[in-house]
């Protein structure tokens, strides 16, 4: 895998300063300020319509933004684009689109070749090695609609891991993805965090928030907290993102108790 | 609020009846609607300054292809008669000359010609061939249903209306004449005229020469590739001097059999713009009916003498 | 061969090849009907063209490509500022723009110009009077198509399939849909002389579609359509040359329906008939070995396998049709799995044994795992077992045995017979998919 970026100890992966975004003039994110370091592994989470998908893509330059700014290790997006991979939402893409699984990887290193580039040897190369960090090399000939939900997830993440990123936004990857698909994923994510690259992952299963994350950003259109795990992921502050939805939480906090802080990185 | 909307809608309801009311006569005269060019021109001929006259089709309309816009719906509605050719040849319009007939003359002029007269091509399922007017002796029957329908209309005008028809079908018998004359020098073997459709049926079969169009009695249909063939396979065997393009209708198709004849080695001219299903410029001599023949037979006859 | 028809071959190859390239990607960014609005949003640029330049061809043509682009803007303006898709989009402009244009068409016959015949035909061509002038027009379009999606062939990829990351790696996305809209205008404004307005639409829309059918590479994939745009083209002109009164534009759209439909029916995995057939085999593989298991569940039954069967004893067990009785027992025999006795009786052979053994050890293996592992009710299992007894492959049936420890009995309390299921697996028949 590519090393990440020497460029100094940037402390800073992204900071996101007061961004609101609007959808159609209703406002979607309000005022949203935080600071994500280096080598964390952060989840976003929030009710339905809090405004997740919003966020990962304002940051992105998918959205405009109405007000605030986004800086990625100090710079702006345009400035440091192949450091930071979009991971988009499996349903947001047309399955059935006729290529391969080793061409999509290889998209992945469209950004660095520029325009009417053909990709290298080294590019099929490095497309190569993603595959097997993800699994996936044995299926590299394979049209994608023959995928199951877990394997497309891989061939994207491998498709960010082929762009030799940084920094990772990834949303819902672990939503309809079976049980090995989630834990290699996972374990993927940990070893990056070791390398020093960060992930922010878009994530809907609060009961696994504890295990899988160091920070935690609680999201309902405006920050509710954003910070390490043990301090944000409290009931109180999941009560005051997810209103009235306290059956679930209360399952939550309980399981909290039992597990205690530890067991984070088993698995 | 609810009665309010109601009303205003029935107003707008009422508004296209209101349109159609009765048209205020300016200055007393008939006001006569034509649909072409040439029927236009008999009507003036007939009728002088004696009536308002307005015609739909100016000049390089293509009738088969013409629809009735807004405007001359009103022109239409504010007609006391209506002059068309029928046959089809107006294609497009046949609703709205139906929706006409009810409240006014209506006339189609080729209707006065015998039935029996007319053309039936083969390839028309045996429906008639509407372009009359390049018989000249048949256009005659046309020009007297236009005198009978405005001396019934304008009985006060009866004496003036025969008196200026008789002068014109004198004028016109002349050019029958003389077309059969001027057609008559072309040598037989190359006596053939060749369009891009096939509007001339009625002249050749008065004036005894041989017509080839590229696409069938209307413009509607497109051209085919093997009618092409065979009208070059035609032209380069008989050794057809020119060949003709129509003032209303698109010259490529033409111009195709052109130089598919001039590949396989035989130059055929362009004999240059016939007028087949619409007249001249207004103000030009090609713009009234016995310019227009004129015209033709001097195009023809020069080109394939 | 005439020299008309010559031309008109070339011709039409010529335009099929850029439309059915660049129709490639209108098909796969879900605009399909682009192409039908860019032609009909021609119409008012041909008429604004007329009034300011006469019949002037190049002005004519500049104004519809002008309008066609402008259509194409405006469809994109629309879906990204409303809540209105693509298709609505398209339908939307295409109607307001052509409605425009035969506003303007009307005004100018009302107008009385002689010069103003033949714009109708802008929207019916005239495929059949092809001239070389045309020629040197599609082949200089189609090459500028062709190279233009040669050179951005990995940015057209990524941006039909996900616009968002190749928004996100930098790609200047809205150039190039700038560029491809384009290529688009310049497909179909190009044709419009030879099929006119009404028929543009298939011309980019159908050869992609049919190529669509027989791959699923995309290189493959356009590389088909260009073969089928051009096929069209050829077929088209060879039919209408042959006879009178058969118009060329219309022949070479019917033409290239025939690609459609045929491709429809007659691909290989997508294809009907393809699908048809696999599901056939499926059929008649499962026909044959119920059968199987029938003979061998009369050998359970009174200790005999090798004892032969009259037509109705196996009827007694299974309720088959004698039709499929009589044809699956005769597929068995040409398998060499069961033998005809002189007096109409079937019997096993040793291989057959084994194999109707190895369907009823799949059946018992399959409720043992739906009871203990799904927790599935007795009376709920069987009718699963039926089904997934026929495609269970060996390598499934070794993970079965292993995961549920090779159990004795199935959970109806019958034995599970495990003879046959030594690993000389060669005359076994592994499950393919059913459709």
């Amino acid at each position: 895998m590519n090393e990440p970026s020497q460029t100094g100890m940037q402390r800073a992966a992204l900071e996101v300063h007061d961004l609101s975004v609007s959808y159609h003039l209703r406002p979607v994110l309000w005022n949203v300020d935080f600071t994500v370091p280096t080598g964390q592994l952060v989840g976003i989470v929030g009710p339905n319509g809090a405004g997740k998908s919003t966020l990962i893509k304002a940051v992105m330059g998918l959205l405009p933004a109405t007000s605030g700014h986004v800086r990625l290790f100090d710079q702006p997006l345009d400035e440091v684009r192949q450091r930071v991979a979009y991971v988009p939402q499996r349903t947001s893409v047309d399955w059935d689109f006729p290529t391969t699984v080793r061409e999509v990887v290889l998209m992945g290193r469209y950004g660095r070749l520029g325009l009417f580039r053909r990709p290298r040897r080294a590019d099929r190369e490095i497309a190569e090695e993603s595959l097997r960090t993800v699994g996936m090399a044995e299926f590299a000939d394979r049209q994608i609609s023959q995928l199951s939900g877990g394997q497309q997830q891989r061939v994207f993440l491998a498709r960010a891991l082929a762009q030799g990123a940084d920094l990772l936004l990834m949303d819902e990857p672990f939503a309809g993805v079976d049980a090995a698909t989630e834990s290699a994923i996972i374990e993927l994510l940990r070893t990056m965090r070791r390398e020093g690259r960060t992930v922010i992952v878009v994530h809907h299963d609060l009961s696994t928030v504890p295990d899988y994350f160091d920070m935690v950003l609680l999201l309902n259109m405006r920050l509710v907290a954003f910070g390490a795990v043990e301090e944000v992921f409290t009931n109180a502050l999941l009560q005051r993102t997810y209103g009235g939805r306290l059956n679930l939480l209360s399952e939550v906090a309980d399981l909290m108790h039992r597990q205690g802080r530890h067991g984070r990185e088993a698995r | 609020m609810r009665s309010i909307t109601s009303t205003l809608l029935s107003l707008l309801l009422l508004l296209p009846f209101a349109a159609c009311g009765e048209k205020e006569s300016t200055s007393g005269r008939l006001k006569v609607v034509a649909t072409t060019g040439m029927i236009e021109d008999a009507v003036r001929e007939v009728a002088g300054d004696r009536v308002e006259l307005a015609a739909l089709m100016g000049p390089g309309v293509d009738p088969h292809l013409y629809k009735a816009s807004q405007s001359d719906l009103a022109l239409l509605t504010g007609a006391d008669i209506v002059f068309y050719n029928g046959l089809h040849l107006e294609g497009k319009m046949v609703d709205a000359l139906e929706k006409m007939a009810r409240n006014r003359r209506v006339v189609p002029v080729a209707a006065a010609i015998d039935s029996a007269s007319l053309r039936r091509p083969a390839e028309f399922q045996g429906h008639p061939d509407p372009h009359v007017w390049f018989d000249v002796k048949m256009w005659e029957s046309a020009v007297r249903a236009v005198e009978r329908t405005l001396a019934e209309a304008d009985t006060a005008g009866a004496k003036t209306y025969h008196d200026r028809a008789a002068h014109y079908l004198r004028r016109l018998d002349s050019l029958d004449s003389w077309v059969r004359q001027q057609i008559a020098t072309i040598p037989r073997d190359r006596r053939v005229l060749v369009t891009a459709h096939d509007a001339f049926g009625y002249f050749g079969r008065a004036y005894d020469i041989e017509v080839r169009g590229l696409q069938g009695i209307s413009t509607v249909t497109e051209t085919g590739l093997g009618d092409i063939s065979a009208l070059v396979e035609m032209i380069v065997s008989r050794k057809i001097k020119a060949v003709f393009v129509e003032s209303s209708v698109p010259h490529r198709s033409i111009e195709a059999v052109r130089q598919g004849a001039e590949q396989r080695g035989h130059r055929v001219a362009l004999g240059g713009t016939l007028f087949s299903d619409a007249m001249g410029a207004r103000g030009t001599p090609e713009g009234t009916y016995i310019g227009m023949v004129s015209a033709n037979v001097h195009t023809i006859v020069e080109a394939l003498r | 061969m005439m020299w008309n028809e010559l031309i008109v071959i070339i011709g039409s190859s010529l335009l099929g090849i850029g439309s059915a390239a660049i129709g490639c990607f209108a098909l796969l960014r879900r605009r399909a009907l682009a192409g039908d609005a860019v032609a009909h949003a021609a119409l008012p640029g041909v008429a604004v063209a007329f009034l300011l330049a006469g019949k002037n061809p190049a002005a004519l043509l500049g104004g519809a490509a002008a309008t066609g682009w402008l259509s194409m803007a405006s469809v994109d303006a629309i879906v990204r500022r409303s809540s209105i898709r693509e298709d609505g989009a398209i339908g939307i402009v295409l109607s307001v723009f052509f409605g425009l244009g035969i506003l303007l068409i009307t005004h100018i016959q009302a107008g009385g110009s002689a010069a103003q015949s033949g714009l109708n035909t802008f929207l019916f061509g005239q495929a059949a009077a092809l001239l070389p002038e045309d020629l040197w027009v599609f082949g200089g379009v189609s090459l500028v198509l062709v190279l233009g999606i040669l050179l951005l062939y990995k940015e057209f990829a990524l941006l039909s399939f996900d616009r968002d990351y190749a928004a996100t790696s930098g790609l200047p996305v809205r150039r190039l849909e700038l560029a491809m809209t384009t290529m688009i205008v310049l497909a179909v404004v190009s044709g419009l002389q030879a099929v006119g307005v009404v028929l543009m639409a298939a011309m980019l829309i159908a050869p992609a579609a049919a190529a669509r059918y027989w791959t699923d590479r995309l290189p493959v994939m356009i590389g088909l359509a260009i073969f089928f745009g051009i096929v069209s083209g050829v077929a088209g002109a060879l039919i209408s040359a042959s006879g009178r009164a058969m118009p060329t534009g219309p022949w070479i759209i019917t033409a290239a329906t025939a690609c459609v439909l045929l491709s429809m029916l007659f691909a290989p995995r997508r294809g009907v008939l393809a699908r048809a057939l696999r599901r056939k085999r499926y059929q008649r593989r499962a026909e044959e070995e119920n059968v199987l298991k029938a003979m061998h569940h009369l050998g359970e039954r009174d200790g005999r396998p090798m004892e032969s069967r009259s037509i109705d004893e196996i009827r007694a067990v299974r309720p088959f049709s004698s039709d499929q009785l009589g044809s699956a027992l005769r597929r068995l025999l040409g398998d060499r799995f069961v033998e005809r006795l002189a007096d109409g009786r079937w019997r096993f052979t040793a291989e057959g044994a084994r194999q109707g053994e190895r369907v009823t050890r799949l059946h018992r293996l399959w409720e043992v795992y739906l009871t203990e592992h799904l927790q599935l009710a007795l009376d709920h299992v069987h009718d699963d077992a039926e089904s997934i007894e026929h495609i269970l492959t060996p390598e499934l049936e070794q993970e079965l045995q292993q995961l549920l420890d090779h159990p004795a009995v199935d959970p109806h309390s019958r034995s599970i017979p495990y003879t046959g299921s030594a690993p000389n697996t060669t005359e076994i028949r592994s499950g393919e998919e059913p459709e």
